[in-house]
């Protein structure tokens, strides 16, 4: 596995948000992470993504047992979070936007120059790569559309050389031709030997391009099923608790 | 749509806000003509290079102002720290040290108050308005504590050249300022710093999700800021040579005021350099020309307050239809 959590518990108060989850992800796989509204999605990926510390359980990221204090240290290990916000400067250009706290530089005289050419081409690398169009490299980020950002969002993540990518909702609020475009650059990641966390509400687009999925309720992780031996029916059943009423029934 | 591959730098001489830049040298460009014609006295070497020395320290401290602003910032509390660093100054000189010794005293004074606002934005999580608003009171109880509302008078003046002197045809203090604004300039546009100034502004949360230390970014454009004031300070008393007890009462809100007509938007974010040194000159330029038209220098700060009201409604109009923008 390229990922593994274990027995991972978040507590805010008086409630609990993740009540012993487990949960991985294999190498080039794509997991999606489904579940209701409020039933500890968010609070999972901020704990994988280093925004929240878990309160007990553990963490491997590639084999290695990982403590994050910060977003930045989940970086640093390979684990890139793409937020629906996406953390985007909207003022700023798509190359600056992609090196954002990893300038490439130059030094002179000791002063760390900016190197905006290697810069440059280093964006027209990773866009072609991911098959992203965008009007311009130094176009403001803001004046694009949601496709075009999340791809710019994911070149970001491929060029801080991320080997697990955590998407947060990304087709939502894309227009149908760009939800096209944003699963194909998760299939593209995929074939790049990443490891790709959907999560979603569409399931409709779960099914496209996962290859395995993770339901969560009530804070915790209940079944992991391989999309292909699964259905939507199966699905929404396991997220709404339709199961757990059956069973209740019988 | 270009193709991806079309890596080309677009030439860009100004900023993504070039309009504003020419609006003002448009501006500059009516304004002088019309006191051209009203004033034979205006476009005289001797007064365009005195008007150019009465803005010596506003232009300084308003390019440190620029970085704050478009960082998000704002620093009500320059004036303070202006008046601080001069009372170092002061009485550093009269303690009989060289200026050698007293020139980076006074940078430091600044720089290290300057640092402290930012500290108190960063760390403290206090509002900067607020933050520095509390620092202006500071700031001025401790000149009054120590000059008890006398002058500091009588002062060297071993910096005066600066000020005053020439350079073969060029005034010194238009070398000053192009030093500051160069420094300015290579620290926004040229190195990661300025980059990550810009991505604060934009939005601070992502700016920290991206691995940017926004606390230590923060300090140190404060301290820059802190550090110009002092240099302002230095000039300012090299140019006066006394420290007189209502020292920089206008600077900041001039400093501001030339930041916002300059096309730095006050959310952060925006913002060029070459559009606050046009909008220093603008100010100065209304003031100068009042004076000598002989209209009361009251109805210069009438225009410049009804001017930022103007520039900032565009603003806002012009943001209406773009929610991100808001």
């Amino acid at each position: 596995m390229v990922f593994r959590m274990s027995g991972i518990v978040k507590r805010f108060g008086g409630l609990t948000a993740l009540d012993r989850v487990d949960f991985e992800v294999a190498p080039a796989e794509v997991m999606a992470l489904v579940g209701d509204n409020g039933a500890g999605k968010s609070t999972l990926i901020k704990t994988m993504s280093g925004a929240h510390a878990p309160d007990e359980g553990t963490i491997e990221m590639e084999g290695q047992e990982v403590r994050f204090r910060s977003p930045q240290e989940a970086w640093d290990r390979g684990i890139a979070t793409i937020y629906q916000e996406l953390a985007l400067a909207g003022k700023m250009t798509v190359v600056d936007n992609i090196f954002l706290g990893r300038e490439i530089r130059k030094p002179i005289l000791g002063i760390p120059f900016l190197n905006r050419q290697a810069m440059r081409k280093r964006t027209g690398e990773l866009l072609s790569q991911l098959d992203v169009h965008v009007p311009s490299i130094d176009a403001w980020v803001e004046s694009m559309s949601g496709g075009q950002r999340q791809g710019v969002a994911i070149a970001r993540a491929l060029n801080m050389d991320a080997r697990l990518i955590i998407m947060d909702e990304p087709t939502a609020a894309l227009a149908v031709a760009e939800v096209r475009k944003v699963l194909d650059f998760i299939t593209k990641l995929r074939a790049q030997g990443k490891s790709v966390v959907l999560i979603s509400h569409n399931i409709q687009d779960v099914f496209e391009v996962s290859d395995r999925i993770s339901v969560m309720r009530h804070g915790r992780c209940i079944a992991v099923r391989e999309t292909k031996k699964t259905t939507p029916q199966e699905i929404i059943g396991l997220i709404t608790g339709a199961h757990e009423v059956r069973a209740a029934a019988s | 749509m270009a193709s991806v591959a079309d890596t080309r730098p677009t030439p860009r001489f100004v900023s993504p806000t070039a309009s504003r830049e020419l609006a003002l040298i448009a501006a500059i460009f009516i304004v002088g003509t019309v006191f051209t014609l009203l004033s034979e006295h205006f476009l005289t070497v001797n007064n365009l290079v005195q008007t150019m020395r009465a803005g010596l320290e506003l232009a300084i401290v308003s390019a440190g102002m620029t970085l704050v602003i478009i960082m998000g910032g704002i620093d009500v509390s320059v004036g303070g720290i202006l008046a601080v660093s001069a009372i170092v100054i002061g009485k550093a000189y009269q303690a009989g040290l060289p200026v050698y010794l007293v020139t980076p005293l006074g940078l430091m004074a600044g720089t290290l108050l300057g640092a402290w606002n930012g500290f108190v934005t960063a760390k403290l999580k206090v509002p900067p308005i607020i933050a520095t608003l509390g620092s202006m009171y500071i700031f001025s109880a401790i000149m009054f504590l120590v000059i008890g509302g006398a002058w500091i008078a009588g002062l060297p003046g071993t910096l005066s050249p600066l000020v005053n002197g020439w350079v073969g045809v060029v005034p010194a203090s238009a070398i000053v300022i192009a030093a500051v604004y160069l420094v300015a300039w290579v620290l926004l546009r040229k190195l990661p710093f300025g980059s990550h100034v810009y991505a604060i502004g934009c939005d601070e949360q992502s700016a920290r999700l991206v691995g940017i230390n926004v606390d230590r970014t923060k300090i140190a454009t404060y301290a820059f800021l802190g550090f110009l004031t002092g240099l302002a300070a230095l000039l300012y008393v090299a140019r006066l040579r006394n420290v007189e007890i209502n020292i920089g009462t206008t600077v900041a809100l001039e400093a501001i005021a030339a930041t916002i007509l300059g096309g730095t938007n006050i959310r952060g974010g925006v913002g060029s350099l070459l559009g606050t040194l046009l909008g220093v000159a603008f100010i100065r330029i209304m003031q100068n020309g009042l004076v000598l038209i002989g209209v009361s220098s009251l109805w210069e700060t009438v225009i410049i307050g009804s001017l930022l009201i103007v520039v900032l409604t565009v603003d806002t109009l012009r943001n209406r239809n773009n929610p991100r923008a808001a």
